[in-house]
């Protein structure tokens, strides 16, 4: 522009040096002529400042608009996360990891004063027994008398994981305890002359009943201590107390089971080697050995379940007899279709294969029996069924009961439960743990994502991310704060929702895109762009400040 | 000295061996058209390998950018040969593509790997590896100093390789990772790499390229890779140390790289590693015993039932008394028009009236200069 500008106002046609060599095409004959310098006229002194302000307005448009929207429309966008929140959270800072169970105390007829005795010298006794911090039971009266039915009201509302009903029993046998059926209850019995005095520092029964408890709560407390231990909290915020050889066996038992999920599909496949049979009454045999399980698992994991038959199905490992190392490699699975990708849940896969091969493996406690089923970790269970007799093409309800009641124990087993204790207490243990678990996860994942935001300056975080970091945490509070409770406690709920914002935040769709480029396409990109629109700019620049250095000075001269 | 230093790292060894729980697969080609027949015969090569060694399909990813098996130029249509013997058909009956053509592209593998997809993505075209998977990459197509070229129309970076495997390792997304790669100058594309537990190896050195191996004359290009060639015939040895002990200058004809200083225990650590660690099957099956002993039984069931039951009466108990407590009429809602998505509404509708009252009032201007000429 600056160009421009030289013949800006000024319409005298103005003889360059460039068009001093003048050709003449009519003659032919060039003729080459010096003409005298010629100055052009002086500029007007309006021209000078009208061309001053043409430069200005150019750079201000540059500086207060260009700038602004290259910078607006380059920059990456990152939502403000709470980070420190983050990283407390993934250190256990945030949440301490205690597991305060409420253990009921109903005495029946005792008075009060001797009730109130034992409650103390079992809380004694148990805190004694108890060497890790994390999981701490405590001990309460119970309001009302547990019969049967406020049991099951009760349990929803109050948090009470455990019930002792004590009961006086016979003088001559020493205390006995069993853990009820039905309910979160443990019955003692307890010789009517055990009961502590007033100021005993000790009693048999209040230790009896703490070891009881003890060891009816040990499996839990060792998978949530092993939960601890892995997870991403610091050291010094977690609670000290588990030993190596736990750490193992818990350890394997945590490979196998599955990742926690509200919704599992169970798939039921019926493969046969042979044109028979061809059809099952799997909808009968579901229903009789396997839907009570599922229907009492209903508050913390939903089922859907599929199933289907496939005839000629030829297994990975055509031997008669299956050894170890067969098993592993028995399903076929570039041919039988066993990963359906019906929505987003996982698939748990059991399998009936009927052919004439034998597991080759003795068990242990048997040696002439073989077993007929095997379980895959983290994916499903195996059961081999010899063919039927007399070429029956339909496999009836009772031929599927063994098969289904295994199939029904192994989900269990992969579902993570308990393997000791009642099946109440079983349940609400898997409850807790589950909650611990996706407490953990969902904790670990805000660690993560926020050392990620720190990692990669160049990263995209839309708003929705920031909400749902935001929502993790309010639902972690919620969660930490209702830890302990039972099956139905809101505990699981709220670990739930946390966990499934806080992946939906780490795994947002859009934090996608290449974030590196290198220098060389920076430039390649910036440089036929801004070198037409740089390079007048800043000629004009300096231009005018060389004209109006040189006017200061003549001004200096003339003053 | 030494036995009880064994005795004690028995028990840490066993744990990390417990840990690993599946092995997973990615497999990506990254070049079309026909004169990189090689590059896919690379891939599908790699793929019939993994798979006859145990990973099931599911859990193979597998990129294809193009379809040489029904290229129009392929003179045996319907099948893809790594050898010039043509004894392996590698587009046989079972093969599964999860990503197929235009799919493969950088942005489609950076979100696999790091699992940043939509609702949409079906589950077997998803990398769902946890804490205790292994997982094997491998790729091949043309590479340059830090890149790799997708499709002849973007690249990938070294960094941006590394910084995909950073977020997998810190959602802990894996266990340990294998990473190969031939291409020309591939040893630089894993020199970015910082994320820990990861094994990398490449066919050839910066400024070198990676050769074809053989060419059918009959199919008329070049059906292998060098380096893949050697892997594949090494592929069934022990241990990840004898594989790369494997490749050498006269073989490759180019100098493959080894990077173990990720790894958690060094050269020795990865060398030692099995490879069927890595390819291998890993179901680590529980037999049952006999019969008689498994745990769920009929009582089990009618328990269960009770257990049921009396938790639906609790529920029911809980909906009652809720239903009991709030049953006093909700006030009368009236419709009205609500936008489905309530952020930067009114900002939205301000812009909207500003841009409406700018309009008018330009229209005003006009109008009145128009009337005042």
């Amino acid at each position: 522009m600056s160009v421009d500008l030289q013949n800006d106002g000024d319409s005298k046609p103005i003889i360059s040096p460039d068009a001093a060599t003048v050709s003449l095409p009519a003659t032919g004959i060039a003729t080459t002529t010096t003409p005298e310098r010629k100055e052009p006229p002086p500029e007007k002194e309006a021209d000078t400042r009208r061309r001053s302000w043409i430069v200005l307005s150019f750079w201000l448009i540059t500086v207060f608009i260009g700038l602004p929207v290259w910078w607006n429309t380059t920059t990456i966008y990152r939502a403000n996360l709470p980070l420190t929140q983050m990283t407390d959270w993934a250190d256990g800072k945030a949440c301490e990891p205690v597991f305060p169970l409420r253990i009921a105390l109903d005495v029946g007829a005792m008075p009060e004063q001797e009730a109130q005795n034992l409650l103390r010298l079992t809380q004694h006794a148990l805190d004694d027994l108890n060497d890790f911090s994390g999981h701490h039971l405590r001990l309460q009266l119970a309001q009302a008398p547990a019969t049967e039915a406020a049991a099951a009201s009760v349990r929803d509302d109050s948090n009470v994981a455990l019930t002792i009903r004590l009961a006086p029993g016979d003088a001559a046998h020493a205390a006995s305890s069993s853990l009820h059926p039905h309910l979160p209850i443990l019955d003692v019995q307890y010789p009517p002359n055990s009961l502590p005095t007033a100021n005993s520092p000790s009693s048999g029964l209040a230790t009896y009943i703490a070891t009881q408890l003890g060891s009816t709560f040990a499996e839990e407390q060792n998978i949530i201590s092993y939960l601890l231990e892995t997870s991403s909290i610091t050291p010094e915020h977690r609670p000290k107390g588990i030993s190596q050889e736990v750490v193992e066996s818990v350890s394997k038992r945590m490979t196998r089971q599955l990742k926690y999920s509200q919704t599992y599909h169970l798939t039921f496949s019926l493969f046969t080697n042979g044109p028979i049979p061809s059809s099952w009454d799997i909808e009968a045999a579901i229903d009789e050995y396997m839907k009570p399980v599922l229907d009492m698992l209903r508050p913390i994991h939903n089922f859907t379940i599929d199933t289907q038959v496939q005839l000629y199905a030829s297994p990975g490992v055509q031997s008669q007899v299956l050894g170890k190392e067969d098993l592993s490699s028995f399903i076929n699975a570039a041919e039988w279709p066993l990963s359906p990708s019906i929505g987003g849940a996982p698939t748990v896969n059991f399998i009936i294969y009927i052919g004439n091969q034998t597991i080759g493996v003795p068990s242990e406690a048997s040696p002439a029996e073989t077993s007929q089923s095997w379980m895959i970790p983290q994916w499903g269970s195996v059961y081999l069924l010899a063919p039927p007799p007399a070429e029956a093409a339909h496999v009836s309800s009772e031929t599927l009961k063994q098969p289904i009641l295994t199939f029904t124990s192994h989900l269990l087993t992969l579902l993570g439960t308990p393997q000791s204790g009642s099946l109440p207490l079983r349940l609400s243990t898997l409850a807790r743990i589950r909650s611990a678990d996706l407490l953990l996860r969902a904790s670990s994942s805000l660690g993560s994502l926020a050392r990620l935001t720190l990692a990669l300056p160049s990263i995209s975080i839309p708003s929705n991310v920031a909400d749902g970091v935001v929502k993790t945490i309010q639902h972690l509070e919620l969660a930490c704060a209702s830890l302990g409770g039972g099956a139905s406690s809101q505990s699981l709920e709220h670990a739930r929702v946390a966990e499934r914002e806080a992946e939906r935040a780490f795994f947002e769709k859009s934090m996608v895109g290449q974030l590196y480029f290198p220098d060389e396409h920076k430039i390649a990109v910036y440089l036929p762009l801004l070198g037409p629109i740089g390079v007048p700019l800043v000629m004009g620049l300096l231009n005018e400040i060389k004209a109006w250095k040189s006017r200061r000075s003549q001004k200096l001269k003339a003053a | 000295m030494k036995l009880p230093l064994a005795l004690l790292l028995a028990p840490l060894l066993t744990l990390v061996a417990g840990l690993h729980t599946s092995n997973w697969a990615v497999l990506v080609g990254t070049s079309r058209f026909w004169f990189n027949y090689r590059h896919l015969a690379n891939v599908l090569s790699m793929y019939r390998t993994v798979k006859r060694l145990g990973i099931p399909d599911s859990q193979i990813i597998l990129m294809l950018p193009d379809d040489m098996a029904c290229n129009p130029r392929n003179a045996f249509p319907g099948t893809v040969y790594s050898n010039s013997d043509r004894a392996v058909d590698l587009y046989g009956d079972n093969i599964e593509v999860d990503y197929r053509g235009y799919e493969v592209t950088v942005e489609n593998f950076i979100r696999l790997l790091t699992d940043r997809v939509g609702d949409e993505m079906p589950r077997s075209k998803r990398l769902l590896t946890d804490d205790r998977s292994n997982i094997f990459v491998y790729m091949t197509g043309h590479g340059g100093n830090e890149f790799l070229k997708f499709q002849d129309a973007e690249e990938i970076g070294a960094p941006d390789l590394a910084d995909a495997f950073e977020q997998m390792w810190e959602k802990k997304r894996y266990h340990e990772i294998l990473f190969m790669i031939d291409t020309c100058q591939a040893n630089t594309m894993y020199s970015k790499l910082y994320s820990p537990n990861i094994i990398a190896t490449g066919s050839s050195e910066l400024d070198q390229s990676s050769y074809s191996h053989h060419a059918d004359n009959d199919v008329g290009v070049a059906v292998i890779d060098r380096y893949t060639y050697y892997n594949l015939e090494f592929l069934e040895s022990e241990t990840i140390g004898d594989l790369f002990d494997s490749y050498s200058y006269e073989k490759i004809h180019s100098h493959a790289g080894v990077r173990y200083d990720l790894f958690k225990g060094g050269a020795d650590a990865a060398r030692s590693r099995l490879l069927t660690d890595f390819f291998g099957n890993v179901q680590n099956v529980e037999i049952d015993g006999t019969r008689n002993t498994t745990m769920i039984d009929d009582e089990l069931i009618s328990l269960s039932k009770t257990i049921a039951r009396l938790s639906e009466l609790a529920r029911e108990e809980e909906m009652a008394a809720k239903n009991q407590s709030d049953t006093k009429p909700a006030p009368r809602k009236v419709q009205v028009a609500k936008p489905l998505n309530d952020d930067n509404w009114w900002t939205k509708k301000l812009v909207g009236a500003t841009a409406l009252v700018g309009c008018a009032v330009v229209w005003g201007l006009g109008s009145y200069f128009e009337a005042s000429l």
